[in-house]
Protein backbone atom coordinates (compact mmCIF):
# COMPACT_ATOMS: atom_id res chain seq x y z
CA UNK A 1 0.00 0.00 0.00
CA UNK A 2 2.75 2.37 -0.91
CA UNK A 3 -0.11 4.86 -3.20
CA UNK A 4 -1.74 5.78 -0.05
CA UNK A 5 -4.93 4.30 -1.33
CA UNK A 6 -7.95 5.46 1.43
CA UNK A 7 -11.18 2.88 1.70
CA UNK A 8 -14.32 4.46 -0.21
CA UNK A 9 -15.32 7.69 1.68
CA UNK A 10 -12.44 8.67 3.43
CA UNK A 11 -10.13 11.30 2.43
CA UNK A 12 -7.07 13.15 3.84
CA UNK A 13 -7.39 17.24 4.05
CA UNK A 14 -4.48 19.04 3.33
CA UNK A 15 -3.36 22.79 3.91
CA UNK A 16 -5.58 25.05 3.31
CA UNK A 17 -8.68 22.57 3.62
CA UNK A 18 -7.79 21.21 6.72
CA UNK A 19 -7.62 24.95 8.73
CA UNK A 20 -11.04 25.73 6.64
CA UNK A 21 -12.49 22.93 8.49
CA UNK A 22 -11.63 23.69 11.85
CA UNK A 23 -12.36 27.46 11.27
CA UNK A 24 -15.47 26.27 10.46
CA UNK A 25 -16.42 23.74 13.32
CA UNK A 26 -15.00 26.59 15.39
CA UNK A 27 -17.46 29.41 14.19
CA UNK A 28 -20.21 27.16 14.77
CA UNK A 29 -18.99 26.33 18.21
CA UNK A 30 -18.64 29.78 19.04
CA UNK A 31 -21.76 31.19 18.17
CA UNK A 32 -23.98 28.28 19.93
CA UNK A 33 -21.69 28.76 23.32
CA UNK A 34 -22.47 31.96 23.21
CA UNK A 35 -26.19 31.23 23.64
CA UNK A 36 -24.99 29.21 26.28
CA UNK A 37 -24.53 26.02 24.59
CA UNK A 38 -21.37 24.32 26.62
CA UNK A 39 -19.25 21.62 24.54
CA UNK A 40 -18.95 18.36 25.28
CA UNK A 41 -16.96 15.75 23.81
CA UNK A 42 -17.88 11.60 23.41
CA UNK A 43 -15.81 9.31 22.62
CA UNK A 44 -15.38 7.96 18.69
CA UNK A 45 -16.41 4.21 19.99
CA UNK A 46 -19.14 2.86 22.08
CA UNK A 47 -21.05 -0.37 22.64
CA UNK A 48 -22.97 -1.02 20.24
CA UNK A 49 -26.56 -1.29 22.64
CA UNK A 50 -25.92 2.12 23.70
CA UNK A 51 -24.97 3.96 19.84
CA UNK A 52 -28.54 2.13 19.06
CA UNK A 53 -30.69 2.53 21.84
CA UNK A 54 -31.12 6.65 21.96
CA UNK A 55 -32.69 7.26 18.92
CA UNK A 56 -33.27 4.18 16.97
CA UNK A 57 -30.22 3.91 14.45
CA UNK A 58 -30.34 0.67 13.32
CA UNK A 59 -26.98 -1.47 13.86
CA UNK A 60 -26.93 -2.17 10.51
CA UNK A 61 -25.73 1.30 9.47
CA UNK A 62 -22.77 1.01 12.23
CA UNK A 63 -19.70 0.09 11.60
CA UNK A 64 -18.92 -2.56 13.81
CA UNK A 65 -16.72 -4.95 15.45
CA UNK A 66 -15.68 -6.98 18.68
CA UNK A 67 -13.96 -5.29 21.77
CA UNK A 68 -11.59 -7.65 22.40
CA UNK A 69 -11.46 -6.08 26.10
CA UNK A 70 -14.94 -6.75 27.28
CA UNK A 71 -15.89 -9.23 24.25
CA UNK A 72 -19.04 -6.91 23.26
CA UNK A 73 -19.98 -5.68 20.07
CA UNK A 74 -18.39 -1.79 19.58
CA UNK A 75 -19.45 0.80 16.92
CA UNK A 76 -17.72 4.25 15.61
CA UNK A 77 -20.43 6.21 16.14
CA UNK A 78 -22.89 7.51 13.20
CA UNK A 79 -24.26 10.84 14.69
CA UNK A 80 -23.30 12.21 17.86
CA UNK A 81 -26.61 13.32 19.09
CA UNK A 82 -27.51 10.00 20.83
CA UNK A 83 -24.51 10.11 22.75
CA UNK A 84 -25.18 13.65 23.99
CA UNK A 85 -28.83 11.77 25.10
CA UNK A 86 -27.04 9.59 26.95
CA UNK A 87 -24.79 12.35 28.83
CA UNK A 88 -27.63 14.23 29.53
CA UNK A 89 -29.68 11.21 30.81
CA UNK A 90 -26.68 9.81 33.07
CA UNK A 91 -24.13 11.94 33.99
CA UNK A 92 -25.86 15.36 33.80
CA UNK A 93 -29.28 13.84 34.62
CA UNK A 94 -29.36 15.80 38.22
CA UNK A 95 -28.47 19.34 36.63
CA UNK A 96 -31.49 21.27 35.99
CA UNK A 97 -33.78 21.28 32.77
CA UNK A 98 -33.28 22.54 30.17
CA UNK A 99 -29.43 21.13 29.77
CA UNK A 100 -27.91 22.82 27.10
CA UNK A 101 -24.76 21.22 25.19
CA UNK A 102 -22.85 21.54 21.80
CA UNK A 103 -20.59 19.36 20.08
CA UNK A 104 -18.40 18.66 17.33
CA UNK A 105 -15.96 15.76 15.62
CA UNK A 106 -16.14 13.06 12.67
CA UNK A 107 -18.67 10.55 12.47
CA UNK A 108 -18.73 7.06 10.19
CA UNK A 109 -21.16 6.12 8.30
CA UNK A 110 -21.04 1.96 7.25
CA UNK A 111 -22.32 2.52 3.49
CA UNK A 112 -22.12 5.51 1.06
CA UNK A 113 -24.05 6.27 -1.34
CA UNK A 114 -23.77 7.65 -5.01
CA UNK A 115 -24.90 10.63 -4.34
CA UNK A 116 -23.66 10.77 -0.63
CA UNK A 117 -20.04 9.30 -1.05
CA UNK A 118 -17.94 10.66 1.64
CA UNK A 119 -18.47 7.43 4.79
CA UNK A 120 -16.96 10.03 7.29
CA UNK A 121 -17.95 13.87 7.96
CA UNK A 122 -17.57 16.25 10.54
CA UNK A 123 -20.27 16.92 12.64
CA UNK A 124 -21.47 19.98 14.84
CA UNK A 125 -24.34 20.86 16.38
CA UNK A 126 -26.40 21.99 19.70
CA UNK A 127 -28.92 20.14 21.55
CA UNK A 128 -31.21 21.20 24.57
CA UNK A 129 -32.40 18.99 26.63
CA UNK A 130 -35.84 18.74 28.98
CA UNK A 131 -37.78 20.79 26.62
CA UNK A 132 -39.73 21.02 23.23
CA UNK A 133 -41.86 24.16 23.08
CA UNK A 134 -42.25 26.51 20.76
CA UNK A 135 -39.92 28.45 22.32
CA UNK A 136 -37.47 26.21 22.80
CA UNK A 137 -37.42 25.48 18.78
CA UNK A 138 -37.21 28.92 17.95
CA UNK A 139 -34.06 29.34 20.19
CA UNK A 140 -32.55 26.08 18.26
CA UNK A 141 -33.46 27.10 14.74
CA UNK A 142 -32.04 30.66 15.54
CA UNK A 143 -28.86 29.59 17.05
CA UNK A 144 -28.87 27.20 13.93
CA UNK A 145 -28.77 30.36 11.23
CA UNK A 146 -26.40 32.47 13.17
CA UNK A 147 -24.07 29.41 13.77
CA UNK A 148 -24.05 29.05 10.09
CA UNK A 149 -24.30 32.81 9.15
CA UNK A 150 -21.14 33.11 11.67
CA UNK A 151 -18.96 30.66 9.57
CA UNK A 152 -19.88 32.59 5.84
CA UNK A 153 -22.76 30.53 4.86
CA UNK A 154 -24.73 32.60 2.40
CA UNK A 155 -28.49 32.47 0.59
CA UNK A 156 -29.87 30.55 3.78
CA UNK A 157 -32.97 28.49 2.65
CA UNK A 158 -34.87 27.30 5.89
CA UNK A 159 -37.18 24.13 5.07
CA UNK A 160 -39.61 23.54 7.99
CA UNK A 161 -41.22 19.58 8.16
CA UNK A 162 -44.01 17.96 10.48
CA UNK A 163 -42.28 14.23 11.03
CA UNK A 164 -45.16 13.03 12.98
CA UNK A 165 -47.60 14.49 10.37
CA UNK A 166 -49.12 10.83 9.02
CA UNK A 167 -48.90 9.04 12.11
CA UNK A 168 -50.89 12.08 13.73
CA UNK A 169 -53.89 11.40 10.54
CA UNK A 170 -53.53 7.89 10.86
CA UNK A 171 -53.05 7.30 14.29
CA UNK A 172 -52.54 3.37 15.07
CA UNK A 173 -52.00 1.86 11.36
CA UNK A 174 -48.91 1.06 9.52
CA UNK A 175 -47.95 3.78 7.31
CA UNK A 176 -44.36 3.15 6.58
CA UNK A 177 -45.09 2.54 2.72
CA UNK A 178 -47.34 5.84 2.78
CA UNK A 179 -44.48 8.09 3.87
CA UNK A 180 -41.70 6.62 1.97
CA UNK A 181 -44.17 7.63 -1.08
CA UNK A 182 -44.86 10.83 0.05
CA UNK A 183 -41.53 11.56 0.89
CA UNK A 184 -40.58 10.54 -2.88
CA UNK A 185 -43.19 12.93 -3.83
CA UNK A 186 -44.19 10.11 -5.82
CA UNK A 187 -47.62 11.22 -6.87
CA UNK A 188 -48.50 8.39 -8.85
CA UNK A 189 -48.04 6.52 -5.76
CA UNK A 190 -49.91 8.09 -3.47
CA UNK A 191 -53.60 8.00 -2.45
CA UNK A 192 -55.44 11.07 -4.03
CA UNK A 193 -56.66 11.80 -0.02
CA UNK A 194 -53.00 12.57 0.65
CA UNK A 195 -51.72 13.88 -2.59
CA UNK A 196 -52.85 18.02 -1.47
CA UNK A 197 -49.88 17.04 0.88
CA UNK A 198 -47.51 16.71 -1.95
CA UNK A 199 -48.80 19.94 -3.46
CA UNK A 200 -48.60 21.59 -0.38
CA UNK A 201 -45.10 22.13 -0.20
CA UNK A 202 -43.55 25.62 -1.58
CA UNK A 203 -42.67 28.99 0.27
CA UNK A 204 -43.95 29.04 3.90
CA UNK A 205 -47.14 31.44 3.99
CA UNK A 206 -48.49 29.66 1.12
CA UNK A 207 -47.99 26.24 1.53
CA UNK A 208 -49.39 26.57 5.56
CA UNK A 209 -52.18 27.90 3.99
CA UNK A 210 -52.82 24.95 1.87
CA UNK A 211 -51.95 22.74 5.13
CA UNK A 212 -54.61 24.49 6.94
CA UNK A 213 -57.41 23.43 4.43
CA UNK A 214 -56.08 20.55 3.87
CA UNK A 215 -56.62 19.45 7.66
CA UNK A 216 -60.51 20.15 7.34
CA UNK A 217 -61.06 18.11 10.63
CA UNK A 218 -58.76 20.31 12.22
CA UNK A 219 -56.38 17.58 13.93
CA UNK A 220 -53.29 19.54 12.88
CA UNK A 221 -54.22 23.16 14.26
CA UNK A 222 -52.29 22.75 17.42
CA UNK A 223 -49.41 21.84 15.41
CA UNK A 224 -49.78 24.15 12.75
CA UNK A 225 -49.96 27.44 15.10
CA UNK A 226 -46.96 26.21 16.50
CA UNK A 227 -44.95 26.18 13.58
CA UNK A 228 -46.55 29.42 12.64
CA UNK A 229 -45.22 30.57 16.04
CA UNK A 230 -42.11 29.46 15.19
CA UNK A 231 -41.58 30.87 11.83
CA UNK A 232 -43.12 34.21 13.82
CA UNK A 233 -39.88 34.47 15.79
CA UNK A 234 -37.40 34.03 12.80
CA UNK A 235 -34.80 36.75 10.99
CA UNK A 236 -36.02 37.80 8.20
CA UNK A 237 -33.69 37.66 5.86
CA UNK A 238 -34.13 33.77 5.54
CA UNK A 239 -36.41 32.03 3.32
CA UNK A 240 -38.87 29.84 4.87
CA UNK A 241 -40.51 26.63 3.17
CA UNK A 242 -42.56 24.27 3.86
CA UNK A 243 -42.74 21.01 3.21
CA UNK A 244 -45.16 19.05 5.52
CA UNK A 245 -43.86 15.18 4.44
CA UNK A 246 -40.08 15.56 4.38
CA UNK A 247 -38.37 12.10 5.76
CA UNK A 248 -34.91 12.43 4.86
CA UNK A 249 -33.22 12.30 8.23
CA UNK A 250 -36.23 12.56 10.36
CA UNK A 251 -36.09 9.17 11.50
CA UNK A 252 -36.87 9.86 15.09
CA UNK A 253 -38.31 13.71 15.44
CA UNK A 254 -41.82 14.48 16.79
CA UNK A 255 -43.44 17.81 15.88
CA UNK A 256 -41.22 19.70 14.36
CA UNK A 257 -38.20 19.42 12.39
CA UNK A 258 -35.98 21.50 10.15
CA UNK A 259 -33.41 21.38 6.92
CA UNK A 260 -31.23 24.13 5.94
CA UNK A 261 -29.91 24.57 2.65
CA UNK A 262 -27.55 27.14 0.86
CA UNK A 263 -26.37 28.64 -2.09
CA UNK A 264 -22.89 27.07 -2.11
CA UNK A 265 -23.81 23.34 -2.22
CA UNK A 266 -26.80 21.12 -3.61
CA UNK A 267 -28.61 19.24 -0.73
CA UNK A 268 -29.13 19.96 3.03
CA UNK A 269 -25.64 21.84 5.12
CA UNK A 270 -27.98 20.90 8.26
CA UNK A 271 -30.89 19.59 9.71
CA UNK A 272 -32.72 19.23 13.20
CA UNK A 273 -35.99 19.13 14.71
CA UNK A 274 -37.48 18.00 18.31
CA UNK A 275 -37.60 14.27 19.31
CA UNK A 276 -37.76 12.78 23.06
CA UNK A 277 -34.59 11.15 24.19
CA UNK A 278 -34.36 8.64 27.37
CA UNK A 279 -38.36 9.66 28.00
CA UNK A 280 -36.90 13.51 28.04
CA UNK A 281 -38.07 16.20 25.06
CA UNK A 282 -35.57 17.88 23.08
CA UNK A 283 -34.99 19.71 20.47
CA UNK A 284 -31.81 20.03 18.48
CA UNK A 285 -29.71 20.65 15.33
CA UNK A 286 -26.44 19.21 13.68
CA UNK A 287 -24.61 20.38 10.68
CA UNK A 288 -22.04 18.36 8.30
CA UNK A 289 -19.77 21.10 7.28
CA UNK A 290 -17.71 18.90 4.61
CA UNK A 291 -19.60 20.30 1.33
CA UNK A 292 -18.72 23.67 2.79
CA UNK A 293 -15.21 23.50 2.94
CA UNK A 294 -15.33 21.71 -0.85
CA UNK A 295 -17.47 24.80 -2.02
CA UNK A 296 -14.37 26.88 -0.50
CA UNK A 297 -15.39 28.02 2.37
CA UNK A 298 -13.78 30.09 5.20
CA UNK A 299 -10.87 29.92 3.17
CA UNK A 300 -8.29 32.63 4.13
CA UNK A 301 -5.65 34.04 2.00
CA UNK A 302 -2.40 32.40 2.83
CA UNK A 303 -0.12 34.82 4.13
CA UNK A 304 3.34 33.85 4.51
CA UNK A 305 6.25 35.83 5.78
CA UNK A 306 9.44 33.92 4.23
CA UNK A 307 12.04 34.65 7.09
CA UNK A 308 16.11 34.43 5.66
CA UNK A 309 18.50 33.05 8.20
CA UNK A 310 20.08 34.82 10.43
CA UNK A 311 16.80 36.62 11.32
CA UNK A 312 16.62 37.91 14.83
CA UNK A 313 14.13 35.77 17.06
CA UNK A 314 12.86 38.96 18.58
CA UNK A 315 12.08 40.34 14.68
CA UNK A 316 10.23 37.50 13.99
CA UNK A 317 8.48 37.31 17.16
CA UNK A 318 7.57 40.95 16.50
CA UNK A 319 6.06 40.00 13.23
CA UNK A 320 3.67 37.58 14.75
CA UNK A 321 2.61 39.82 16.70
CA UNK A 322 1.88 41.68 13.83
CA UNK A 323 -0.49 38.91 12.57
CA UNK A 324 2.04 37.47 10.18
CA UNK A 325 2.84 33.82 9.51
CA UNK A 326 6.49 33.45 9.78
CA UNK A 327 8.35 30.40 8.15
CA UNK A 328 12.50 30.47 9.43
CA UNK A 329 14.60 28.87 6.44
CA UNK A 330 16.45 26.51 8.36
CA UNK A 331 19.36 25.50 5.48
CA UNK A 332 20.65 27.28 3.32
CA UNK A 333 19.18 25.93 0.35
CA UNK A 334 15.93 27.07 1.44
CA UNK A 335 13.72 29.46 -0.01
CA UNK A 336 10.51 31.49 0.07
CA UNK A 337 8.86 29.83 -2.99
CA UNK A 338 9.71 26.29 -1.70
CA UNK A 339 8.04 27.28 1.39
CA UNK A 340 4.88 28.42 -0.79
CA UNK A 341 5.34 31.99 0.39
CA UNK A 342 3.59 35.23 -0.51
CA UNK A 343 6.01 37.83 1.36
CA UNK A 344 10.06 37.78 2.31
CA UNK A 345 11.97 39.45 5.07
CA UNK A 346 14.23 41.87 3.35
CA UNK A 347 15.37 45.05 4.98
CA UNK A 348 13.63 44.45 7.88
CA UNK A 349 10.42 44.66 5.94
CA UNK A 350 7.87 42.53 4.72
CA UNK A 351 8.11 42.74 1.08
CA UNK A 352 5.62 40.47 -1.65
CA UNK A 353 7.12 38.41 -4.08
CA UNK A 354 5.98 38.65 -7.60
CA UNK B 1 -29.72 35.19 -6.72
CA UNK B 2 -32.05 33.23 -9.42
CA UNK B 3 -29.98 30.40 -10.28
CA UNK B 4 -30.25 29.12 -14.23
CA UNK B 5 -32.60 25.95 -14.52
CA UNK B 6 -31.08 23.17 -16.22
CA UNK B 7 -34.10 20.83 -17.75
CA UNK B 8 -32.79 17.24 -18.50
CA UNK B 9 -34.91 15.31 -21.51
CA UNK B 10 -34.32 11.83 -22.58
CA UNK B 11 -33.48 10.95 -26.09
CA UNK B 12 -35.81 8.71 -27.50
CA UNK B 13 -39.36 7.21 -26.77
CA UNK B 14 -40.42 9.68 -24.81
CA UNK B 15 -39.45 13.05 -26.52
CA UNK B 16 -42.03 13.46 -28.71
CA UNK B 17 -44.46 13.50 -26.24
CA UNK B 18 -43.21 15.65 -24.05
CA UNK B 19 -42.63 18.37 -26.53
CA UNK B 20 -45.94 19.41 -26.31
CA UNK B 21 -46.11 19.25 -22.85
CA UNK B 22 -43.95 21.58 -22.18
CA UNK B 23 -44.65 24.53 -24.95
CA UNK B 24 -48.13 24.02 -22.91
CA UNK B 25 -45.77 24.82 -19.59
CA UNK B 26 -44.83 27.21 -21.17
CA UNK B 27 -41.03 26.27 -22.42
CA UNK B 28 -40.76 26.35 -25.75
CA UNK B 29 -37.14 25.45 -27.33
CA UNK B 30 -34.75 26.63 -29.94
CA UNK B 31 -35.31 25.20 -33.60
CA UNK B 32 -31.73 23.21 -33.74
CA UNK B 33 -33.51 20.98 -30.71
CA UNK B 34 -35.69 19.67 -33.32
CA UNK B 35 -33.23 19.55 -35.84
CA UNK B 36 -32.15 15.65 -36.15
CA UNK B 37 -28.70 16.51 -37.45
CA UNK B 38 -27.36 19.05 -34.80
CA UNK B 39 -24.92 17.49 -32.62
CA UNK B 40 -25.38 19.94 -30.01
CA UNK B 41 -25.94 18.70 -26.26
CA UNK B 42 -27.57 21.84 -24.72
CA UNK B 43 -29.97 24.48 -25.89
CA UNK B 44 -31.51 27.70 -25.28
CA UNK B 45 -35.17 28.09 -24.69
CA UNK B 46 -37.63 31.02 -25.31
CA UNK B 47 -37.30 31.43 -21.09
CA UNK B 48 -34.03 33.23 -21.03
CA UNK B 49 -33.37 31.29 -17.33
CA UNK B 50 -34.28 27.79 -18.74
CA UNK B 51 -32.05 25.60 -20.78
CA UNK B 52 -32.73 22.08 -21.69
CA UNK B 53 -30.19 19.20 -22.27
CA UNK B 54 -31.13 16.46 -24.32
CA UNK B 55 -29.28 13.04 -22.74
CA UNK B 56 -29.80 9.18 -21.97
CA UNK B 57 -32.82 8.20 -20.24
CA UNK B 58 -30.82 6.61 -17.10
CA UNK B 59 -28.59 9.88 -17.46
CA UNK B 60 -31.33 12.13 -16.92
CA UNK B 61 -32.27 10.90 -13.00
CA UNK B 62 -28.72 11.24 -12.60
CA UNK B 63 -28.33 14.87 -13.93
CA UNK B 64 -31.64 15.89 -11.31
CA UNK B 65 -30.61 13.25 -8.70
CA UNK B 66 -26.87 15.37 -8.38
CA UNK B 67 -28.51 18.27 -9.12
CA UNK B 68 -26.37 19.22 -11.76
CA UNK B 69 -29.82 19.55 -13.81
CA UNK B 70 -32.63 21.25 -11.22
CA UNK B 71 -35.50 19.52 -13.35
CA UNK B 72 -36.26 16.56 -15.87
CA UNK B 73 -38.37 14.17 -17.46
CA UNK B 74 -38.17 10.50 -17.60
CA UNK B 75 -40.20 7.56 -17.32
CA UNK B 76 -41.01 5.87 -13.75
CA UNK B 77 -39.29 2.59 -14.89
CA UNK B 78 -36.06 5.01 -14.54
CA UNK B 79 -36.77 6.37 -11.17
CA UNK B 80 -37.42 2.91 -9.54
CA UNK B 81 -34.62 1.31 -10.41
CA UNK B 82 -32.02 3.98 -9.44
CA UNK B 83 -34.45 4.80 -6.37
CA UNK B 84 -32.56 7.78 -5.18
CA UNK B 85 -32.89 9.75 -2.32
CA UNK B 86 -32.77 13.16 -4.05
CA UNK B 87 -35.74 12.93 -6.60
CA UNK B 88 -38.81 14.26 -6.19
CA UNK B 89 -41.53 12.97 -8.74
CA UNK B 90 -44.69 15.14 -8.37
CA UNK B 91 -46.03 15.08 -11.40
CA UNK B 92 -46.97 12.09 -13.68
CA UNK B 93 -47.00 13.76 -17.07
CA UNK B 94 -49.68 10.71 -18.11
CA UNK B 95 -47.64 10.54 -21.49
CA UNK B 96 -44.87 7.38 -22.76
CA UNK B 97 -47.28 4.86 -21.14
CA UNK B 98 -45.87 1.34 -21.12
CA UNK B 99 -45.13 -1.75 -18.73
CA UNK B 100 -41.82 -3.23 -17.77
CA UNK B 101 -42.30 -7.11 -17.70
CA UNK B 102 -40.96 -10.62 -17.11
CA UNK B 103 -40.76 -11.95 -20.59
CA UNK B 104 -39.60 -15.64 -21.51
CA UNK B 105 -39.73 -17.96 -24.48
CA UNK B 106 -42.98 -19.14 -25.90
CA UNK B 107 -42.17 -23.03 -25.35
CA UNK B 108 -40.45 -22.45 -21.99
CA UNK B 109 -43.67 -20.30 -20.86
CA UNK B 110 -45.94 -23.19 -22.24
CA UNK B 111 -45.02 -25.45 -19.27
CA UNK B 112 -43.41 -22.62 -16.95
CA UNK B 113 -45.45 -21.57 -13.37
CA UNK B 114 -43.87 -18.44 -12.16
CA UNK B 115 -45.67 -19.33 -8.56
CA UNK B 116 -43.18 -22.42 -8.27
CA UNK B 117 -39.55 -20.22 -9.25
CA UNK B 118 -36.90 -20.31 -6.64
CA UNK B 119 -33.98 -18.62 -8.42
CA UNK B 120 -34.30 -17.03 -12.05
CA UNK B 121 -31.46 -15.79 -14.36
CA UNK B 122 -32.73 -12.78 -16.14
CA UNK B 123 -30.84 -10.35 -18.36
CA UNK B 124 -31.85 -6.27 -18.10
CA UNK B 125 -31.37 -3.12 -18.39
CA UNK B 126 -32.74 -2.63 -14.91
CA UNK B 127 -30.27 -5.08 -12.60
CA UNK B 128 -31.77 -3.10 -9.14
CA UNK B 129 -35.74 -2.86 -10.09
CA UNK B 130 -35.26 -6.78 -11.02
CA UNK B 131 -33.79 -7.74 -7.54
CA UNK B 132 -36.00 -5.72 -5.60
CA UNK B 133 -39.02 -7.39 -7.53
CA UNK B 134 -37.93 -10.82 -7.45
CA UNK B 135 -36.71 -10.31 -3.77
CA UNK B 136 -40.12 -9.28 -2.23
CA UNK B 137 -41.90 -12.34 -3.67
CA UNK B 138 -39.22 -14.88 -2.62
CA UNK B 139 -37.01 -15.62 -5.48
CA UNK B 140 -33.27 -14.77 -6.20
CA UNK B 141 -32.61 -13.02 -9.39
CA UNK B 142 -29.59 -13.35 -10.95
CA UNK B 143 -29.40 -10.44 -13.14
CA UNK B 144 -27.33 -9.91 -16.64
CA UNK B 145 -27.08 -6.20 -17.06
CA UNK B 146 -27.40 -5.16 -20.66
CA UNK B 147 -27.68 -1.89 -22.09
CA UNK B 148 -29.89 -2.71 -25.10
CA UNK B 149 -31.63 -5.90 -27.41
CA UNK B 150 -32.45 -7.95 -24.27
CA UNK B 151 -34.80 -9.76 -26.58
CA UNK B 152 -32.07 -12.09 -27.77
CA UNK B 153 -30.59 -12.92 -24.76
CA UNK B 154 -32.92 -15.91 -24.06
CA UNK B 155 -32.20 -17.56 -27.80
CA UNK B 156 -28.52 -17.08 -27.56
CA UNK B 157 -28.47 -18.86 -23.86
CA UNK B 158 -27.13 -15.54 -22.11
CA UNK B 159 -30.52 -16.00 -19.93
CA UNK B 160 -33.49 -17.93 -19.48
CA UNK B 161 -35.63 -14.76 -18.96
CA UNK B 162 -35.53 -11.14 -19.61
CA UNK B 163 -37.31 -7.90 -17.61
CA UNK B 164 -37.74 -5.23 -19.96
CA UNK B 165 -40.22 -2.30 -20.94
CA UNK B 166 -42.99 -3.91 -23.53
CA UNK B 167 -45.77 -1.60 -24.67
CA UNK B 168 -47.14 -3.22 -28.17
CA UNK B 169 -45.52 -6.48 -27.89
CA UNK B 170 -44.44 -6.74 -31.23
CA UNK B 171 -40.53 -6.93 -30.62
CA UNK B 172 -41.14 -9.80 -28.18
CA UNK B 173 -42.97 -11.35 -30.09
CA UNK B 174 -40.79 -11.08 -33.68
CA UNK B 175 -38.32 -12.56 -30.99
CA UNK B 176 -40.15 -16.32 -29.99
CA UNK B 177 -41.26 -14.53 -26.50
CA UNK B 178 -44.01 -13.54 -24.22
CA UNK B 179 -44.86 -11.84 -21.48
CA UNK B 180 -45.25 -13.59 -18.11
CA UNK B 181 -45.60 -10.72 -15.44
CA UNK B 182 -46.00 -7.98 -15.37
CA UNK B 183 -43.59 -5.56 -12.57
CA UNK B 184 -45.13 -2.29 -12.80
CA UNK B 185 -47.19 0.17 -15.41
CA UNK B 186 -44.98 2.42 -16.42
CA UNK B 187 -45.42 6.53 -17.39
CA UNK B 188 -43.07 9.60 -17.43
CA UNK B 189 -42.79 11.93 -14.86
CA UNK B 190 -41.81 15.29 -13.76
CA UNK B 191 -38.60 14.72 -11.81
CA UNK B 192 -36.82 17.49 -9.74
CA UNK B 193 -34.26 17.75 -7.58
CA UNK B 194 -35.14 18.00 -4.02
CA UNK B 195 -32.84 21.11 -3.04
CA UNK B 196 -34.28 22.92 -5.55
CA UNK B 197 -37.40 22.16 -5.95
CA UNK B 198 -37.15 23.71 -1.86
CA UNK B 199 -34.50 26.67 -2.61
CA UNK B 200 -35.17 27.64 -6.21
CA UNK B 201 -39.00 29.39 -6.67
CA UNK B 202 -38.82 29.21 -10.09
CA UNK B 203 -38.51 25.56 -10.19
CA UNK B 204 -41.29 25.00 -7.82
CA UNK B 205 -43.77 27.20 -10.27
CA UNK B 206 -42.59 25.08 -13.23
CA UNK B 207 -44.13 21.68 -11.16
CA UNK B 208 -46.77 23.99 -11.09
CA UNK B 209 -47.20 24.98 -14.41
CA UNK B 210 -46.49 21.43 -15.20
CA UNK B 211 -49.40 20.45 -13.11
CA UNK B 212 -51.67 22.61 -14.37
CA UNK B 213 -50.68 21.60 -18.40
CA UNK B 214 -51.77 17.71 -17.38
CA UNK B 215 -54.99 18.81 -15.97
CA UNK B 216 -56.10 21.14 -18.78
Amino acid sequence: MTTGLLPTGFRDRLPPEADASARLVRAVLDTVASFGYERVQTPLAEFEASLTGALGTSSRDLLRFVDPVSGETMAIRSDITGQIGRIAATRMGHHPRPVRLSYGGPVVKLKATQLRPEREMMQVGAELIGLDSVAAATEVVTIALEALKAAGVKDLTLDLTLPDLIDTLLPGTDTAALKARLDAKDIAAVPADFQPLVAAAGPFAEAIARLRAFDARGVLTDRLDAIDAVVAGLPADVRVTLDPTERHGFEYQSWFGFSIFSAHTSGEIGRGGSYRIGGEPAVGFSAYIDPLIDAGLAQSERRRLFLPLGTLPQKAAALRAEGWVTVAALHDGDSAEAQICTHILSNGRPTPIA
Amino acid sequence: MQQPIIFAVPKGRILEEALPMLSRAGIVPEPAFTDGKSRALKFATNRADVSLIRVRAFDVATFVAHGAAQIGIVGSDVIDEFDYSELYAPVDLDIGHCRISVAEPAEMAASDDPRSWSHVRVATKYPNLTRKHFSARGVQAECVKLNGAMEIAPSLGLSSRIVDLVSSGKTLQENGLVEVEVIAEVSARLIVNRAAFKTNAAVGALVEAFRAAVDG
